[in-house]
């Protein structure tokens, strides 16, 4: 047993300490006839050189040697830089509690008030919190917050939002009995016309920008219409687009949630990720999960505490504003790190080449006879192509040279079969690009799947 | 003073930075540049850059390692915070985790190329479900209370799909503060009965509140007072009576491995903390897991996708996820759920094995008797007899002094020791949470209570010298209600 101390003789004398005959004794509380028949069926023990091999051998069922992908649709392979896997990795981090003793956790308790000032900047937004589980539950949170702040009984949804980040929404508004409106697409962004007519009593516009297709909203139109509706603007946005463009604050959101595993975290099949989220300071109070704030101690030096806990459900129980405790705290320290050494300029240079190389791309492939890109429209990261043949049968058909071209859409969006999604990230190169371009070509030249 | 012109013992990453430097370098750019007023439009681009500090690796670094040292962390000593399971992290899982093949995999990866995710993720649901006596076992919940939301959510489609949701969910009043929270989100009304003097469940109490409204009851045992709920069969029975469901919050399943399979005595679902029991790191704060196992009559409303095993390989892969869940109350995760963490607890089940699992509770009981039996004399002990994983003192005896039991756990700090959990559960006054877990050592439990022993003797004889405590952390005691009155929760300053 490595992991327990005790010896047979330590049990012993802690018995005698005790008064207690055995262990058993110790357990007398519990009814023989609930107790456990027989031992558990699970496999081991295994020594630690067994357990390496067994898990090595499934981590290498999964194929990621080898392979170009150009999967994103929210969750992307950007490079993570050395320095943030080594910090993350201290102890003194990982294995801590969330902060319920202050002056024995400056450490976490001023990282997370960094992480709320870097997402604070960001987003251009006045307050944070100090995250949430992933992008997805944070935009639901703050639809409830929309509709707690409002006391208006309807959310309202573009069809550009992620596919996943709707259908959470679904679970967690569905016992509240609210009316969920989604509002279609034109060109691949939110149709204003259908807007307007979804908007009024509603509690919140949950738009996503850039969208889930990559293309940027209308953010400005949008933001002036739903203000002027007495809704409130939830903007869910990618963090490194927030490099190059207009933050939230500055098109009327309210709150700012989004998905910050692109910051410095490994994709890791889709979890832990993170949901960051900001606010307008008058929806402080009403803000879900853990707040750092700054004060001082006794001797008038800068520290660092956990502040507004009454809104909390440790301390409000059924009034809390949301039932999160533990939240992605290790991930929120692995964004912080990652843009304090980014900084200013690598992380702009980062969505410069993000940006670039998806033009890029997008070039390359709407050379392509037959194929072209689904929508006019600007995009930042990411884009939808259409194919003259099903985007299913191309996936797995280029699946066998190694490239995964992209999420097909069909899945997702009525009559979009031969359509897909196409991330690129700084970790691409412009033969990587090049690659997915003649391979692609190839495919439908010889018309292997059509 | 404001937080601005204070003494400072780690300057803000903002206050660091100098402008022009960078801590990482990207490769050359190998494609046209875009340029982003051109792309965007002006309209649309930012007008000011977003202000991110600019310092050099070693800036970095040195920053948050200066940081890291102000933690007490479990690598250090004894952090024995009543119902969090502080336990050690065993290292080999921190590695495997870190493995390229699970942590460089896209969740839209193809089944035939993510076999290796599917089958782990498959295994643990199973070996979960074998440890808790559930059938079906949903690991999409990102945390504890996102598991206790899953919970009610199923507990919500089940009662809704027998043609009636119902209204109330019932909770003892010794619960922890998520289970209310969870329920409410969950749109139902928290029935809150009082506790007996030992934390059980009064069951005539629960027999009044009982109705054909009640949806659920949710249970935590053993309770937060560290004791088994000896009448439990009873409580299932007379939920099951009157058509409700018995959930039973994991938080303290530690003290069960081995010993009560949940499913095997009547509970219908549960969660587990795969952050706790199973020794997954908490990180500060997180990330967690809190899968939800569910009976064979719940599994229908699961969350989607579940992942599934089919030997005949009909789909052309052995495991696969199962998307098509008509009944199901949809996702509640972005993804599957914190996968990564998934890895470090599948290690974890795998090193300890049957007999190793059911050791771990045995001394996590043991060392949880062997620390009462210490203090018993110097701190007031409101459950007499053995606990199980965890017991709770009260120091009304020190209050009496001037010693709150907040001075106590802020005196421990100075010892190089972690606190306990303090105030909770609310039925204890002045209450001292402990739960040392099994990974502690006889001398680490001995120094822990050697400690506490001496505040107790210091609380007579020099009170202040507790109350002006701690005084060897790097800050003293913190202003709380400063921080709440001017409110400042991010860095305005560059």
């Amino acid at each position: 047993m490595p992991y327990v101390p005790n010896t047979e003789r330590d049990r012993d004398e802690m018995l005698e300490v005790i008064g207690a005959s055995s262990v058993e004794d110790l357990l007398r509380d519990v009814p023989a006839e609930l107790r456990a028949k027989a031992p558990l069926e699970v496999p081991g023990p295994l020594s630690e050189i067994e357990l390496v091999r067994h898990v090595s051998e499934l981590a290498a069922r999964n194929r990621v040697e080898g392979v170009v992908s150009f999967l994103g649709g929210g969750i992307y392979d950007h490079a993570v830089p050395a320095a943030v896997r080594h910090v993350v990795r201290l102890p003194h981090f990982y294995t801590a509690y969330t902060p319920y003793q202050a002056e024995a956790s400056q450490g976490t308790l001023q990282t997370i008030y960094e992480f709320q000032s870097l997402i604070v900047r960001l987003t251009g937004m006045d307050v944070a919190n100090a995250s949430m589980y992933d992008g997805a539950t944070a935009a639901a949170e703050a639809c409830l917050m929309a509709i707690d702040a409002t006391k208006r009984r309807k959310v309202v949804v573009s069809a550009s939002v992620s596919p996943a980040a709707r259908r959470v929404l679904r679970t967690m508004l569905a016992p509240d009995a609210v009316d969920i409106v989604e509002v279609p697409l034109r060109h691949g962004v939110t149709d204003l016309a259908a807007l307007d007519g979804a908007l009024p009593d509603a509690a919140a516009l949950l738009l996503q920008h850039p969208n889930y297709f990559g293309l940027l909203e209308p953010a400005r139109e949008i933001g002036e219409r739903v203000s002027s509706s007495g809704a409130l603007l939830v903007a869910s946005v990618d963090p490194v687009s927030l490099a190059l463009l207009a933050p939230p604050g500055s098109y009327g959101a309210e709150i700012a949630v989004g998905e910050g595993q692109s910051l410095g975290s490994p994709m890791g099949f889709g979890g832990p990720l993170l949901g960051f989220m900001a606010a307008r300071k008058k929806h402080v109070r009403r803000l879900p999960g853990r707040i750092v704030g700054a004060t001082v101690d006794a001797h008038g030096r800068r520290g660092y505490v956990m502040t507004l806990q009454t809104r909390e459900q440790h301390i409000r129980r059924e009034k809390a504003t949301s039932n999160i405790c533990t939240n992605e705290g290790l991930v929120a320290l692995t964004a912080a790190v990652y843009l304090s050494l980014l900084g200013e300029r690598g992380f702009r240079e980062l969505a410069v080449q993000v940006t670039s190389k998806a033009h890029y791309a997008a070039d390359a492939l709407s050379r392509i006879a037959g194929v072209r890109l689904c929508f006019p429209g600007a995009f930042f990261r990411e884009f939808a192509v259409e194919l003259p043949v099903d985007a299913g049968r191309v996936r797995d058909e280029l699946a066998r040279a190694g490239i995964w071209p992209g999420i097909p859409c069909g899945r997702d969006y009525d009559g979009m079969d031969r359509s897909l999604l196409v991330s690129v990230t700084e970790t691409h190169s412009r033969a990587d690009i090049d690659s997915l371009a003649s391979a692609l070509e190839a495919i439908i030249a010889t018309r292997r799947v059509s | 003073m404001s937080v601005l012109d204070a003494k400072v013992l780690e300057p803000t990453v903002f206050e660091l930075s100098s402008p022009g430097r960078t801590g990482y370098r990207l490769p050359a750019l190998d494609v046209p540049e875009l340029d982003p007023v051109a792309a965007f439009g002006p309209q649309a681009v930012r007008t000011a850059p977003p202000g991110l500090p600019e310092l050099t690796e070693p800036d970095v670094v040195r920053h948050f390692t200066r940081l890291a040292e102000m933690n007490h962390h479990v690598d250090r000593a004894i952090y024995p915070l009543g119902s969090c399971t502080m336990k050690y992290n065993p290292k080999v899982n921190e590695d495997l985790a870190g493995l390229p093949g699970f942590a460089a995999i896209h969740p839209e990866a193809e089944p035939q190329f993510c076999q290796g995710a599917i089958s782990l993720m498959y295994h643990l649901g199973r070996h979960l479900a074998r440890i808790s006596g559930m059938d079906e076992v949903s690991l999409q919940p990102a945390a504890g209370a996102a598991g206790e939301l899953t919970g009610m959510l199923v507990v919500r489609a089940y009662h809704e799909d027998h043609g009636n949701p119902r209204t109330n969910v019932i909770v003892p009043d010794s619960a922890h503060g998520t289970n209310p929270a969870s329920l409410t989100l969950a749109g139902y009304h928290a029935v809150e009965i009082p506790s007996g003097p030992d934390g059980r469940i009064d069951v005539d109490a629960l027999g009044k509140a009982l109705d054909a409204e009640t949806a659920a009851v949710m249970v935590t045992n053993p309770n937060t007072l560290g004791v088994f709920e000896n009448r439990i069969r009873e409580v299932i029975d007379l939920v099951h009576g009157v058509g409700g469901l018995v959930y039973l919050d994991g938080a303290n399943l530690n003290a069960s491995l081995g010993i009560v399979r949940p499913g095997d005595i009547g509970f219908d679902l549960m969660h587990y903390n795969l952050h706790k029991t199973f020794s997954t790191p908490h990180g500060g704060g997180g990330p967690g897991s809190g899968p939800v196992g569910v009976k064979r009559h719940l599994a229908d409303y699961l969350p989607t996708p579940m992942p599934r095993r089919d030997e005949a390989r009909s789909r052309g892969v052995e495991y696969y996820l199962e998307h098509d869940r008509p009944k199901s109350i949809g996702k509640v995760h972005a993804a599957y759920g914190n996968f990564l963490v998934m890895v470090k607890a599948y290690a974890y089940i795998l090193t300890l094995g049957p007999a190793g699992l059911r050791r771990v509770a045995e001394n996590a009981v043991l060392n949880a008797n062997y620390l009462q039996a210490r203090l018993a004399g110097d701190y007031d002990l409101p459950q007499k007899g053995y606990c199980q994983h965890e017991f709770v003192l009260s120091a009304s005896r020190q209050k009496d002094r001037g010693v709150k039991a907040l001075d106590i756990a802020k005196r421990l700090l100075d010892y190089g020791l972690h606190a306990p959990t303090v105030y909770f559960p609310l039925i204890v006054k002045e209450a001292l949470m402990i739960e040392p877990t099994e990974t502690e050592s006889r001398a680490s439990l001995d120094r822990f209570a050697d400690a506490l022993i001496e505040i107790a003797k210091a609380a007579e004889s020099s009170p202040e010298s507790v109350t002006a405590a701690p005084t060897t952390t790097p800050v003293a005691r913190l202003d709380e209600a400063r921080a709440a009155k001017d409110l400042n929760v991010a860095w305005e300053g560059r």
